[in-house]
């Protein structure tokens, strides 16, 4: 075919095309999913995910329908945080996300905006009652106010301390009849399990924020580091020597005192002291991608940087990481677990570490409260773990190798 | 006969997945003959070789019929004939170094860093011969790696392997082969990855100690070159069969099989002929034409080029020296020629390709593009030249983005240089690009993992093609590719180069490829270019010592 021919029509794109041919990423992913321990992992995560969304509808003392003087409403709705609305708008974009074919990065941009839209308007929008009084609805269902009353799973709330039933307390599981406490009471007689539920989120939430924040810091650092190297390279590797000197635990203990404790104070701080690791990850990837043929050929095709930083560069440099990654996670649940064991975690909010502690200062060594939580935090680590694990082996080109 | 292999099948099974990798050979060596084993990557010669001294994975590989009988000698000299195959562990492992020894393909990763050479030698030693004492075993480690011409041998011995050259660590291992005096010899590719320099040296001093010890040697290669040189028999191998089996001369010269027929005639060398020969009008007739008319003027030249790679210490990083890469090279290429640029590994001319396109910062000296000077200028500056000046890289493999699609590798470029409107344009015109260097078109949505190496090959050419470039460097893209394959790319790449106008810088080692392919060459050495001229002129005459010693060690096929 010669210059001077006019251009043939545009070239077939067919369905079928595509099927023939998969991107690396999807072979890795397919690695990682036939791996066991990868799918245990995920699996316990899914559940926890789907848990911690679905906290207020799973454990709650407000009834999910009710049926009073012939008009049904929804308590439970009614007494939605905007947190629970925030994150029930997140999962549900992030769901239908996966069946939409676009880029990666254009859904993870979709999502970001989707998740700071549906923050701002949950918070000004959604304002639930102020005084939540949660014995009402049992005390109306015994007088027999209701024509039909649906119950959560678990009915009740995290913070529901049962003074309808006079002066409760501790209970090991199962021990009382006309309740059901699955995993038993605490010292105050709030429901066990209802805590963990509704726990799993902080749990969450402080792995995928605090590693969030790390994993950004750390690849723009360790990028600017490893690709334009020189001075550049001196003073970041300093600055990750300092903040590699940062006893996390003790700077945290630190923030607590002066600033109080606060769940995103925790986040920031966790993430902040842990992106070092990612960005020497980062760093050396880039150093060594940095002279790799087809970036040379992107430069020499005058490509723009950000298309050789981040197009050529970076996703070929980014396996590493997210194996440190998955176990970054594991690591920033169980700072936000010692924290509060030792006492400085968050007040109000229950969480596993602070369930451990309650376990232990109490007077007799109440075994449900010390087993639960620490199986939900053994249990999540170890999840991390498989899939870090999992996702090491499907990048490794040599453990694949020797394993045939 | 010292070996005899008989019907040997070696099947290599991968999770449920069975590769017949060697299928039903036959061959023998006699107690000192060279034998070879000839054929392009994938037919199955090191996996053959590797039967022979059963050092594959026991739990992939399984040999369902053969038999590899072995001359195997005792110590007090009787000889009892054993069968490789069924034979048990420990008298395999007696055979191996002691009686058979093999020599591998890398130089740089068969030594152990953390040992001496000596000590390395004279645990072999040792080990198949538990009478001798510590100071006898290194006695005779110093005299072999005497023999292997090691120089200064005595001192050398107590080196880490990172302290000698690639020849030097080559000539280590086959020291260490020969320690124990060998039966036979296995060398797998064992000087691909060194210069011809040193090749040279390297089968010289093979053929010596051979002569000296009359032992059998199994050379396994894809360098019809160095089979001309060392060989007295051999067989070429395709698809783990043997298609062609004798002596040196018979199949050279005489090939019967097709297919060693098609390997002969796709050597550079040969190549030329076949062009010549021809009746029509051949693209180097039409070239050279052409390239007489618009010879006078300068596409790209550089002048007293440096460049400098500074040697830095310490925690500030200071620089202590310099590494002269390139040292005052002066080198102009008209418009249309190609002008190849020949040298060992080390002397500087992937450096100076680079720095030609400005993907390596020049020390000192200037490069002028149609009389522009382009040695200091910015980024942006530099845009309108990227798309004319392109690269070609050595290895395919690494050429290519893993992650895009081709699509995304070929139209990527055209959008950052504003060629096609849409999408869609530059999604056609990558597709034209792509059946330009012969590939399917609906391999726009394939990622590169999918293609073999000539096929990535070509994709790297279209890359370079797609912006329309005057000025292309090629760095060594033959050199990773079968011979076969090699010609076909240099066949496409001429064929451009008229059709597209095309000037090229040809960097190579091989100087099959320079005969065949350039107008000018210029030989480099140590960062300097010590000859340069027109490739007959050069090749028939050379006129400097180093220009002669590098074309007198170039393994060739004498007819």
């Amino acid at each position: 075919m010669t210059k001077g021919q006019t251009p043939p029509s545009k070239p077939p794109r067919t369905s079928e095309h595509r099927n023939t041919s998969r991107s690396f990423s999807a072979i890795v992913l397919r690695e990682v999913l036939s791996r066991w321990g990868a799918r245990l992992g995920l699996a316990w995560i899914a559940v926890l995910v789907m848990v911690a969304v679905f906290a207020p509808f799973i454990a709650s003392s407000h009834p999910l329908l009710v049926s009073e003087n012939n008009s049904t409403t929804s308590p439970v709705l009614r007494h939605l945080t905007a947190t629970d609305v925030a994150l029930l708008a997140v999962f549900f974009c992030t769901l239908f996300l996966l069946f939409v074919r676009t880029a990666l990065h254009v859904k993870f941009l979709i999502l970001l905006c989707a998740g700071i839209a549906a923050s701002a308007f949950s918070a000004m929008v959604v304002s639930p009652p102020q005084l939540v009084i949660y014995e009402q609805y049992r005390e109306r269902q015994v007088a027999g106010h209701f024509d039909w009353a649906l119950f959560a799973p678990i009915p009740y709330s995290p913070k529901d301390y049962l003074r309808d039933h006079g002066e409760t307390g501790l209970e090991s599981p199962l021990a009382e009849k006309q309740r059901t406490h699955w995993f038993g009471t605490e010292e105050n007689g709030a429901d066990v399990l209802s805590r963990m539920i509704h726990a799993s989120r902080i749990a969450l939430g402080i792995g995928f924020i605090a590693t969030g924040i790390a994993m950004i810091i750390g690849v723009i650092i360790g990028g600017l580091m490893g690709y334009f190297s020189g001075l550049l390279d001196i003073i970041g590797m300093r600055l990750v020597e300092i903040f590699e000197a940062i006893p996390t635990l003790f700077l945290l203990l630190t923030f607590v005192a002066f600033f109080g404790r606060s769940l995103y104070i925790m986040m920031i701080i966790i993430g902040v002291t842990s992106w070092s690791g990612y960005a020497r990850y980062i760093r050396a990837e880039f150093l060594r991608l940095r002279e790799q043929d087809y970036v040379q050929a992107a430069v020499a095709c005058g490509l723009p940087l950000r298309s050789v930083l981040f197009r050529h560069i970076l996703p070929n440099g980014v396996a590493p990481i997210l194996v440190a990654a998955s176990f970054g996670v594991a690591s920033a649940i169980l700072a936000e677990a010692t924290l509060s064991f030792l006492g400085l975690g968050l007040v109000d909010d229950p969480s596993w570490g602070q369930m451990l502690n309650q376990a232990v200062t109490s007077s007799t060594f109440n075994w449900w409260m010390a087993a639960f939580p620490g199986g939900a935090i053994f249990l999540t680590v170890f999840a991390y773990n498989l899939i870090g694990e999992a996702m090491r082996d499907a990048l490794d080109p040599y453990l694949k190798k020797s394993s045939m | 006969m010292l070996l005899q292999v008989k019907n040997l099948k070696t099947h290599l099974s991968v999770s449920n997945e069975t590769v017949q990798a060697v299928d039903n050979i036959s061959f023998e060596i006699g107690k000192g003959e060279t034998f070879c084993l000839v054929g392009e990557s994938g037919s199955g010669k090191s996996v053959s070789a590797l039967s022979v001294i059963q050092l594959l994975p026991t739990g992939i590989a399984s040999h369902p019929s053969g038999q590899i009988v072995f001359d195997y000698r005792h110590d007090d000299g009787t000889i009892e004939r054993v069968d490789m195959l069924r034979i048990n562990e420990q008298k395999r492992r007696k055979i191996r170094g002691s009686r058979i020894a093999m020599i591998f393909q890398e130089p740089m990763t068969s030594l152990n860093p953390v040992y001496t050479v000596g000590d390395q030698i004279i645990e072999a030693l040792q080990l198949h011969n538990p009478e001798l004492s510590y100071g006898e075993a290194r006695q005779r480690a110093i005299t072999t790696l005497e023999q292997v011409s090691i120089p200064n041998p005595t001192e050398r011995i107590d080196e880490y392997p990172h302290r000698l050259s690639g020849g030097q660590r080559q000539r280590v291992m086959i020291a260490m082969a020969m320690a124990c005096e060998p039966d036979l010899l296995i060398a797998d590719e064992a000087t691909t990855a060194l210069d011809v320099t040193v090749q040279a040296e390297i089968l010289r001093l093979m053929r010596e100690l051979q002569q000296r010890k009359g032992m059998g040697i199994l050379f396994i290669t894809h360098d019809f070159g160095v089979v001309a040189n060392i060989a007295d028999r051999l067989a070429v191998m395709r698809a783990g069969k043997i298609v062609e089996n004798g002596t040196l001369n018979q199949v050279l010269l005489k090939p019967q099989h097709p297919y060693t027929q098609s390997l002969l005639a796709a050597l550079p060398e040969n190549l030329k002929k076949v062009h010549r020969s021809s009746d029509e009008p051949t693209f180097r007739s039409i070239d050279a034409s052409a390239t007489r008319k618009t010879s006078n003027e300068n596409l790209v030249e550089i002048t007293d080029l440096r460049v400098y790679f500074p040697i830095k210490k310490g925690v500030l990083k200071h620089t202590v020296g310099h590494v002269k890469a390139i040292d005052g090279v002066d080198l102009n290429i008209k418009v249309g020629q190609i002008v190849a640029l020949v040298g060992e590994s080390g002397c500087g001319k992937t450096t100076l390709g680079r720095t030609l396109l400005r993907l390596i910062n020049s020390t000192a000296g200037c490069i002028y593009y149609q009389g522009q000077d382009i040695t200091r200028i910015t980024r942006k500056q530099m845009q309108p030249f990227r798309r004319k000046m392109q690269i070609i890289f050595q290895d395919p493999m690494s050429a290519l983005n893993p992650r895009l699609t081709i699509a995304a590798t070929l139209t990527e470029p055209m959008a950052a240089h504003g060629i096609g409107d849409s999408k869609d344009e530059r999604l056609a015109l990558a597709h034209d690009i792509l059946s330009q260097v012969h590939l399917e078109p609906d391999y726009l949505w394939r990622y590169p993992h999918e293609f073999s190496g000539g096929q990535r090959q070509r994709i790297g050419i279209a890359r370079a093609l797609v912006l329309n470039p005057r000025f292309v460097v090629c760095d060594e893209i033959t050199s990773a590719l079968d011979v076969s394959v090699q010609a076909e790319i240099l066949k496409l790449l001429l064929s451009l180069r008229r059709e597209r106008d095309l000037t090229l810088l040809f960097i190579t080692h091989n100087i099959g490829v320079v005969e065949y392919i350039s107008d000018e060459m210029a030989v480099m050495y140590a960062g300097r270019i010590v000859e340069r001229g027109p490739t007959e002129l050069i090749s028939a005459r050379p006129q400097q010592s180093y220009t002669k010693k590098l074309l007198a060690a170039v393994p060739r096929i004498k007819i």
